[in-house]
C-alpha cells in the first residue's frame, strides 16, 4: 500500500525497530517496529492496555526497552539518547507544568535546557498557539486548553523534526479535541514537521492522520494509509466482490486476466474478492459470461475504518 | 560546564518561584531574633560572657537551634525530586536532551547550595542581632570561631540532606522523605548510645556525622577515632548514597 512508497524513495525520521518491553516475564509490547517519514501525521492506534503509552515511553526514553532500539535521524535512543532526543518534542498525556510559576517562566525552564533557543522562538511558539495574552499569567490559573497549548509550546520549542504526542485529547471537550486538531496540522502543515499521536479514539485519526498503526497487546496488527485516496490504490483500481455460483471456478477464469489481482476467495460464500480498475469490469463481468459462471453481484468493498478496526482489534475491547 | 549552571538556575528557580520559598529563613530569622531576646530579658549575658560570635556559634549546637536548620534543610532537599513526580513534571523535564545523571547532580548541588544559604542566613542573623544586643567583645570564640560553628554544622546537614536526598529518590514522596529523614535525626544519638558497645559502631555514619567534637579539643565519638578517619567514613557513606540515588534514577521507567 501507500507506506511502502514512501518507504521506497525516503528515509524515515523516526524508526522503532523492533523495540520490546517485558515486566515480569510478560511482554507489554512485542517486538513492535514502525516507521515515521517526514512531514506525515501518522496515527498509533489500538484498544485501552494495548501498550500505546508504553510504546511511546520508549520511543522518548521515559521507560526502558527490554529488546530493539529506537533510532531518531539515525540517532539511537539508547546509545546516543541526548542527541536523540533532541529532535523530539513531546508531551505525554496532559502536559504538566509548574503551576506557581508564569507559562513564560515555564517556557524558560525548557528553553535553558537546550543550546541556541532565542527570545524570538519563545514569541513565535506563543503566538502560532496563540497564547500571547495569558504567558504572564500563573499556569494554575490556566484552563486545560491552554494547559495544552502551553504543551504544544513548549514541544515545539527546540524546533524538533518529530512531534510525539501520547492520548493528547484525553479530557479535553470536543471544542478542545477539534482545536487541538487544528492546532496538529497547522503545525505539520507551517513547521513541516512530522507527527507521531496515539489514541484509541478512531473517529479523531480518520480526521487528523494520513497513516495508522494499529497494536493490540502490544504486537503489531496492521498499518494503512487513511483519506481519500485509501478506496483506490495507486495503480487507480478498485476493490470490488464478484458472487458468482462458482467461486473456485471464477477464480480460475480471473487468474488468467493480467489486469486483475485476486484478494480473497471465499468457497463457502462463493465470492471472489479483487482489485481491478473501473474501466476493466465490463471486461471481466463478459469473461465470466462466456465462461458459463453466473453472476449474481457485484460490490465495492467499501468498509468503514471503524470496521475494519474493529475486525482488527476483536470488536468489543475499545474503550 | 554553561548547560549545568542553566540547570542550576532552573533548579533554583523552582524553589525560588514559589511563594513560601522565604518562610523557612523567616522563621530561622525569627527564631534567632526570639532566643537574642530570651537571653537579653534573662540577663544571661550578666557575666559579659557572650559576644555576638559566641552566640551565633552557640546557634549551631546541633542538638538546640541546629537541629532545627538541619529540619528546614530537610524539609527543602526532600521535594526537590519528589516534587516533579507528583506533579507529573518529571516527564517534560527528561526528554530534553539532558542526561539523568546530569539533571539529578544539578538537583544535589542545589540542596547544597539550599542548605548553605539557611545556614548563612542564620548565621549573619546571629552575629548582627547577637552583637547587637551583646556586643562583639567576645571571651574566646571570634568570627573564625563562629564559621568554623557554621562550617561544622553545614557538613553535619550535608549528611542528612543526602540521605533525604536519597529518600526523596527512592520514595518519590517528599512527605516520606521528610518523615523519615527528620526520624533519622532523632534517632541518630539513641542509635550511637546503644550500639556504643559494639565495635562497629566506629563504622557507623551517625557516630561521626558531627564533627564538632574536633573543635577545641573534645573527646572523639569512640575512643581513639582522628579527625580523617571521621571524615573518610562521612565520604565513603555519602559515595554510597549518592551512587545509590544515581543509579536508581538513570534505570527508573518514568510511568
Amino acid at each position: 500500500m501507500n507506506e511502502r512508497r514512501l518507504a521506497d524513495n525516503e528515509t524515515a525520521v523516526l524508526s522503532v525497530d523492533g523495540v520490546s518491553k517485558i515486566i515480569r516475564n510478560r511482554r507489554i509490547v512485542d517486538r513492535l517496529s514502525f516507521e515515521l517519514y517526514p512531514g506525515e501525521i501518522v496515527g498509533l492506534l489500538g484498544p485501552n492496555g494495548a501498550g500505546k503509552t508504553t510504546t511511546i515511553r520508549m520511543i522518548v526514553g521515559l521507560i526502558s526497552m527490554s529488546e530493539g532500539d529506537v533510532r531518531v535521524k539515525e540517532k539511537s535512543i539508547r546509545r546516543d539518547f541526548a542527541k536523540a532526543i533532541a529532535h523530539i518534542g513531546g508531551i505525554i498525556e496532559n502536559p504538566e507544568f509548574y503551576p506557581y510559576m508564569t507559562g513564560y517562566d515555564n517556557l524558560k525552564q525548557y528553553q535553558r535546557m537546550t543550546e541556541g533557543i532565542t527570545e524570538e522562538r519563545i514569541q513565535t511558539v506563543t503566538r502560532l498557539v496563540g497564547l500571547e495574552g495569558a504567558m504572564n499569567k500563573r499556569v494554575k490559573a490556566y484552563s486545560l486548553g491552554m494547559r495544552q497549548r502551553l504543551g504544544i509550546a513548549q514541544a515545539l520549542l527546540h524546533e524538533p523534526s518529530i512531534l510525539i504526542l501520547d492520548e493528547p485529547t484525553n479530557g479535553l471537550d470536543p471544542a478542545g479535541i477539534r482545536e487541538m486538531r487544528d492546532y496538529l496540522k497547522k503545525i505539520a502543515a507551517e513547521e513541516g514537521i512530522s507527527i507521531l499521536v496515539s489514541s484509541h479514539l478512531l473517529s479523531e485519526m480518520e480526521l487528523m492522520c494520513s497513516r495508522v498503526v494499529v497494536i493490540q497487546e502490544g504486537r503489531f496488527v496492521t498499518e494503512r494509509a487513511l483519506g481519500s485516496a485509501a478506496d483506490v490504490d495507486n495503480a487507480g483500481r478498485v476493490q470490488v466482490i464478484f458472487r458468482v455460483n462458482d467461486a473456485l471456478k471464477a477464480q480460475a477464469r480471473l487468474a488468467r486476466m493480467e489486469e486483475i489481482t485476486i484478494l480473497r476467495v471465499s468457497e463457502e460464500q462463493r465470492q471472489v474478492a479483487v482489485a481491478v480498475r473501473d474501466a476493466y469490469i465490463p471486461r471481466v463481468v463478459g469473461a465470466l459470461g462466456a465462461e458459463g459462471i453466473e453472476l449474481y453481484r457485484i460490490e465495492e468493498i467499501k468498509e468503514s475504518l471503524e470496521d475494519e478496526f474493529l475486525k482488527w482489534t476483536g470488536g468489543n475491547r475499545i474503550a | 560546564m554553561r548547560s549545568f549552571g542553566k540547570l542550576l538556575t532552573n533548579e533554583w528557580l523552582k524553589l525560588y518561584k514559589k511563594r513560601s520559598f522565604f518562610v523557612p529563613y523567616a522563621v530561622l530569622a525569627a527564631m534567632v531574633l526570639f532566643i537574642v531576646y530570651l537571653f537579653k530579658s534573662m540577663g544571661a549575658n550578666e557575666g559579659g560572657m557572650l559576644s555576638g560570635y559566641e552566640f551565633s556559634a552557640w546557634l549551631f549546637n546541633k542538638n538546640g537551634t541546629g537541629q532545627m536548620l538541619t529540619f528546614m534543610a530537610i524539609i527543602g532537599s526532600a521535594g526537590i525530586l519528589a516534587k516533579e513526580h507528583s506533579l507529573g513534571t518529571i516527564k517534560l523535564l527528561l526528554i530534553r536532551g539532558q542526561g539523568r545523571s546530569k539533571i539529578l547532580a544539578s538537583k544535589y548541588v542545589t540542596v547544597l547550595l539550599y542548605s548553605l544559604t539557611l545556614s548563612l542566613v542564620t548565621l549573619f542573623v546571629g552575629i548582627a542581632a547577637g552583637g547587637a544586643a551583646f556586643g562583639f567583645q567576645g571571651v574566646e570564640t571570634g568570627l573564625v570561631g563562629a564559621l568554623a560553628a557554621a562550617g561544622i554544622h553545614y557538613a553535619y546537614m550535608i549528611v542528612y540532606v543526602t540521605i533525604t536526598f536519597l529518600l526523596g529518590v527512592l520514595t518519590r514522596s517528599a512527605g516520606a522523605s521528610i518523615g523519615i529523614g527528620m526520624m533519622i535525626v532523632l534517632m541518630e544519638g539513641l542509635v550511637v548510645q546503644l550500639l556504643s558497645r559494639y565495635a562497629f559502631t566506629k563504622y557507623l555514619l551517625f557516630t561521626h556525622a558531627d564533627l564538632s567534637v574536633y573543635l577545641n579539643g573534645g573527646t572523639p565519638p569512640v575512643q581513639g577515632v582522628t579527625l580523617p578517619f571521621s571524615l573518610g567514613v562521612i565520604f565513603v557513606y555519602l559515595a554510597l548514597f549518592l551512587g545509590a540515588s544515581f543509579v536508581t534514577f538513570k534505570k527508573r521507567d518514568v510511568a
